[in-house]
């Protein structure tokens, strides 16, 4: 940023180029112009004398007009939207396109552009156009079309240009991408995209190769192809009329359940797919009958048990060999199966944390909770709700929540001491009662699991009723998960947690220590007691897991029909009070992560478990949409979907995917591998496969590089070491850098309010001004030096924003005067225009003076004197104009005018230099001065030429004025 | 499909597909939808206006509050009735659709809150906005209390700059703070 400004201001190019810019938009209907061209063009457009008096007084309206100066000038919206149908001017438009040549002036304007990110900068320049335009033309009257048109015409031509430019400099994608980022219709980007691509085949015709040909050709294709993947996979999406539906009804927080069941049921299907490549087919394709003991027959029961005849198949662990398969290749099952589950975890953790981040910087770092409530109520609004119930009954609950919202503000303040310390008091208590039910669950559940335990034995085939008896843990387990949450619900209801955020949380937080807690006492069961009992202890656990996820199946099925079916019965029939049960998004979500965290522990016991949980999410989004739709009602309080949905994949991460992971690690490292069964049998631990395959590597030549890997990577401490070393240093560079941002987006919030205060203080007091002036017409010029004065004396305060905005309006109000003495009737007063270019140029100043300002920190100084050249410069145009056109020319006044602005320019040149003795400001000021003085020189010739053509002037302050207005708008748009 | 690929036209189809955010399905369905519209001897004219009234008959806008605001913002018409052509139903869809972006999404949504065109959003567009998402009848509506109240706080929230009036840049800023907005600014056909 810095050197982008400084280099602007040392560099000549910087202004010649906004010039030349400026100049080639209007050039074509310049050419009559003998002033026209080269580095005076600014300078004809701000004082060339002209007799149009309507575009001139008019045309600066429409540039300020978006200052919350609304209402003044009314030209309808549908110039804008007729303009591609005009075809004059659109021939005018490719004209000017075309012509340019793209040579030296061209590329220096590109050049001076901001270097950093162009697109991002162009789509912001183009949206704050595209809302310029809407400002300039609301609706309404037509009259003021004759005036404005050619002008509007020429500054939307000189902007689209630019856009135009700016697009044929990047890349194709990145073009496309930014055309299909423009706010605008069907037609004006077609329009657009037409343009650009004959500005680049005119220019491409020059060096037309071959080899540019093709790579357009193959660029199109791979687009195409990009197309149809994109559509492909659209038609593919499963659910698609379902989600629409329920999205129809229930909105978007209902829907995020299924968009997340949907999301759950993809990472199972991948899981499968990627066990069953890799582990189950070729142990299939190798040896398709599995050892089935003879006595073993299949009984039914195991569909719920999942024991029996199903341990000796490749459902668990024990049914993989350890062999090397061969065949065509050789296919080493140990590493096999080590490395599919270790990949996998990886992925998976790998996609979780990718998901839940981009999540988390959308729905998190972005959102500011606490300070704007009652805009997220207002933008929460579901578009897609498409069911008339829906919508009415979403209204009454946002009138509902709007008022909550308005009494909670007022309510919040009222709370007294007692009330603080008995809502605490509450909080405690519940939570104490809610933690010991946590720890009573995980307590029943061990001692169910010893008590278990003790009347297991070791066979190899049990009776139907030991078989059955396996399936009290479960049992209680998944009871437990269903009931204890419904209490988790009550105590919820008496906390009157001040906002619906906490009482989610807390909700949330319950029951996942619940769910966490149990499952822990269940692995460190199985880690401690089963791996040491049992002869094939992980095909054991694999069955233990595979009972688990089916009856959380059941109850899952359970629940929804009667938890539910039920309150909608209770509700609607016995006691209508309670009314018709809402979706509980949050509970409904944590039963998922509860079973997708079953499925992960047991991917290592029971790789293909994950088939069973496809099944099963199948099965289940079809049950709750039913219940959804016949027994729920939309939920009554809207918004932070997005950021449930966040917490949720989080969840999911941390106490679930993290600690499945270390279970499975744990078991990897540490736990001796059954003896009998399984692929690592007669190992120490799992990962010693990995050890075994490293020193059969050492016997191959050509391979030492990866033992030396491993032993120099893998297993040195050092090199651990030194990566958390630098991850740590890196992370705290990050936060410094975000410590960084977050000073500066005070300091720019500051600024902006400083700029809002300066704005309505000075408009009162213009207001004021404009009030009493109009009886004292003849005494302007006395009444004016005062407040000038007064204006100076501020400004050199050091205010540098709020100065140059003074002259910015002062200007302003000069034009006024200047358009009520003509309509007063006195003699008409050709001088609109320079006064409006006068105006605009103060305009550019503040702007200026802004940017720099916000970039720099520093630069006040310059952007002070800078303002106050050009509010000396309006003040010298003003005052030779009300000579030159009131009495007869007179050179004395001119000088004069000359004189003060050299003083005025030298004071500020001085206070320049008290406050920051660099040279930027120095350096500006001579060039500023340099245009001054060519200006001021140029001027007594003009004014007695005859007025050539008003418009081209007209436009050309309008166009610096838009300008200026965009490069408020790109500023201010980068701030944040 | 063959019939309504082949009424597109390939060229249009990938263009449109360029232009806007929607995919290849999405555009035939559009047009399928939208040929429904049209009257018998409309469809043989290239690039019919469809009334908004008509428009308004998609279950999709049907009982959607900003429907005449909808149609209003994205009509391309010189008479401001709100009819669209069947690009303009593109737009639309394509700013509703998933894959749009924040900026384009806000963009449009501040049009549409804008209700008397002018650039800003002002008290009145503001109460006009509170007054449709509420519901419009008196007995629906906040009272003129609440509704100063809820304005005020608005304003408090978003207007950065102290003006009175939310601008798009304050919009945008206020959305961009409303996680909740993309996935809610959706209409899927």
């Amino acid at each position: 940023m810095t050197s982008y400004s400084n280099g602007a201001f040392f560099n000549p190019a910087y202004h010649d180029s906004e010039t030349l810019e400026i100049d080639r938009s209007s050039g074509k209907t310049h050419h009559t112009n003998p002033y026209a061209g080269g580095d005076r063009a600014v300078a004809h457009y701000s004082t060339g004398p002209t007799s149009s008096d309507d575009v001139a007084g008019r045309v600066p309206w429409g540039g300020w007009q978006e200052e919350s100066w609304k209402g003044r000038e009314s030209i309808p919206m549908g110039l804008m939207s007729t303009r591609p149908g005009s075809p004059s001017w659109q021939h005018d438009l490719n004209h000017s396109t075309f012509q340019i040549p793209p040579g030296s002036q061209y590329d220096r304007s590109t050049s001076v552009r901001l270097p950093s990110a162009p697109s991002g900068n162009m789509t912001m320049r183009w949206r704050g156009m595209a809302m310029r335009r809407m400002s300039m033309f609301p609706n309404g009257n037509p009259t003021h079309i004759a005036f404005t048109e050619d002008a509007i015409r020429n500054e939307m031509e000189n902007e689209e240009q630019n856009l135009v430019k700016e697009l044929v400099a990047l890349s194709t994608r990145d073009r496309i991408l930014a055309i299909r980022d423009l706010p605008m219709s069907v037609d004006e980007k077609k329009h657009i995209r037409s343009q650009v691509l004959a500005f680049k085949s005119s220019k491409q015709s020059r060096q037309f190769t071959c080899f540019a040909d093709c790579s357009e050709n193959v660029s199109l294709s791979f687009r195409r192809c990009g197309y149809s993947l994109r559509s492909a996979r659209q038609t593919l999406e499963l659910w698609q009329g379902i989600m629409k539906e329920i999205g129809g009804t229930f909105g978007t927080s209902v829907l995020s359940y299924f968009v997340f069941l949907k999301w759950l049921l993809m990472f199972n299907i991948f899981s499968f797919l990627v066990n069953f490549g890799f582990i189950t087919i070729p142990l299939l394709v190798f040896d398709p009958s599995p050892n089935i003991p003879p006595n073993v027959s299949f009984r039914g029961l195991e569909i719920l048990t999942g024991a029996g005849y199903f341990q000796y198949t490749v459902m668990y662990y024990g049914g993989y060999s350890n062999e090397t398969l061969r065949g065509p290749v050789e296919y080493n099952m140990q590493l096999a199966y080590f490395f599919t589950i270790a990949i996998y975890m990886v992925l998976c953790g790998i996609a979780l944390i990718f998901s839940m981040a981009s999540s988390f910087k959308k729905n998190y770092v972005l959102a500011d909770p606490s300070s704007n409530k009652a805009w997220q109520l207002l933008s929460s609004w579901d578009f897609s709700i498409t069911n008339e119930r829906a919508v009415r009954q979403r209204k009454n609950n946002l009138r509902v929540q709007l008022k909550e919202s308005l009494s909670e503000k007022a309510q919040r303040e009222l709370l007294t001491l007692s009330e603080k310390l008995k809502h605490f008091g509450v909080y405690l208590g519940f939570w104490l009662l809610s933690t010991s039910l946590t720890v009573g669950c995980g307590a029943s559940i061990y001692y169910l699991c010893q008590y278990e335990q003790q009347r297991a034995t070791d066979a190899a085939n049990w009776s139907l009723l030991q078989e059955a008896k396996t399936l009290l843990v479960p049992f209680v387990v998944s009871l437990m998960n269903l009931v204890v949450p419904l209490f988790y619900s009550l105590f919820n209801k008496f906390e009157h947690y001040s906002s619906q955020r906490r009482q989610i949380y807390a909700l949330v937080v319950r029951n996942v220590l619940l769910k966490m807690s149990i499952l822990a006492v269940l692995c460190y069961y199985w880690m401690n007691v089963v791996a040491k009992k049992f002869s094939c202890w992980e095909s054991m656990v694999g069955q233990a897991l595979y009972r688990l996820v089916i009856f959380d199946f059941l109850f899952l099925m359970l629940g929804s029909f009667f938890g539910e079916f039920l309150s909608n019965v209770i509700g609607t029939r016995l006691i209508p009070r309670l009314g018709v049960p809402e979706f509980d998004v949050a509970r409904n979500v944590l039963e998922l992560i509860y079973a997708q965290t079953l499925a992960w522990i047991g991917i290592y016991f029971s790789p293909l478990l994950p088939a069973i949980q496809i099944f099963k999410l199948f099965i289940l989004f079809y049950i709750k949409k039913v219940s959804l739709t016949r027994n729920c009602q939309p939920p009554r309080r809207s918004g932070r979907a997005a950021q449930m949905q966040t917490i949720f994949i989080a969840l999911l991460f941390f106490p679930c995917f993290v600690g499945a992971l270390s279970m499975v690690a744990y078991t990897a490292w540490r736990l001796t591998p059954s003896e009998q069964c399984g692929p690592f049998r007669g190992l120490n631990n799992t990962f010693n496969v990995v050890g075994v395959w490293i020193d059969d590597l050492g016997g191959i030549p050509g391979s030492q590089w990866v033992v030396w890997i491993y032993e120099n990577v893998i297993r040195s401490e050092i090199f651990y070491f030194l990566i958390s070393l630098i991850i740590i240093v890196i992370i705290y560079i990050f936060w410094q850098v975000t410590q960084g941002r977050k000073q500066l987006i005070g300091l720019l919030r500051q600024q902006i309010v400083n700029e809002g205060k300066d704005k309505s203080f000075l408009l009162d007091k213009l207001q004021s001004l404009q009030k009493c002036q109009p009886d004292k017409k003849s005494k302007q010029k006395t009444q004016k030096k005062p407040t000038k004065r007064r204006l100076d004396e501020h400004s050199l305060g050091g205010q540098s924003n709020s100065n140059a905005m003074v002259q910015a309006l002062l200007a302003r109000q000069q034009l006024e005067e200047e358009e009520e003495r003509r309509d007063t009737g006195g003699m008409p007063v050709p001088s609109d225009i320079s006064t409006s270019s006068a105006l605009i140029q103060a305009m550019l100043a503040r702007q200026r003076a802004y940017d720099q300002d916000v970039d720099e920190h520093l630069s006040s100084s310059s952007a002070l004197s800078q303002s106050v050249q050009a509010r000396q410069r309006a003040e010298g145009q003003e005052r030779d104009e009300y000579y030159s056109t009131g009495f007869s020319e007179n050179p004395i006044n001119t000088s004069s005018a000359v004189a003060q602005a050299m003083q005025d320019r030298q004071r500020a040149e001085e206070d320049g230099a008290d406050d920051l003795p660099s040279s930027v400001s120095s350096v500006m000021m001579q060039v500023m001065q340099a245009r001054q003085i060519a200006e001021e020189e140029d001027r007594p010739q003009w004014v007695p030429a005859p007025t050539q053509n008003p418009s081209p002037a007209g436009s050309s302050a309008l166009i610096q004025a838009m300008l200026a207005r965009q490069q408020a708008q790109n500023e201010y748009d980068d701030g944040y | 499909m063959g019939t309504t690929a082949s009424q597109l036209g390939k060229d249009l189809l990938s263009e449109y597909q360029e232009l806007t955010f929607l995919t290849k399905q999405e555009i035939l369905l559009a047009h399928k939808r939208f040929t429904e519209l049209l009257t018998k001897d409309e469809k043989d004219l290239p690039n019919t206006r469809v009334p908004a009234e008509r428009i308004l008959t998609l279950p999709e806008l049907k009982s959607n509050p900003f429907r005449k605001r909808i149609c209003h913002v994205f009509s391309t018409s010189e008479q401001k009735d709100g009819s669209l052509t069947f690009e303009d139903f593109l737009d639309l869809l394509s700013a509703f659709s998933d894959s749009a972006t924040l900026e384009i999404k806000s963009h449009y949504a501040f049009r549409i809150f804008d209700f008397d065109d002018d650039g800003t959003l002002d008290c009145g567009d503001l109460e006009k906005l509170v007054n449709c998402l509420t519901g419009e009848t008196d007995e629906t509506r906040l009272t003129t209390e609440e509704m100063r109240q809820l304005i005020n706080n608005i304003l408090e929230e978003s207007d950065i700059d102290k003006d009175g009036t939310v601008n798009l840049s304050e919009f945008q800023h206020v959305i961009s703070r409303s996680p909740d907005f993309v996935s809610s600014f959706k209409i899927v056909l």
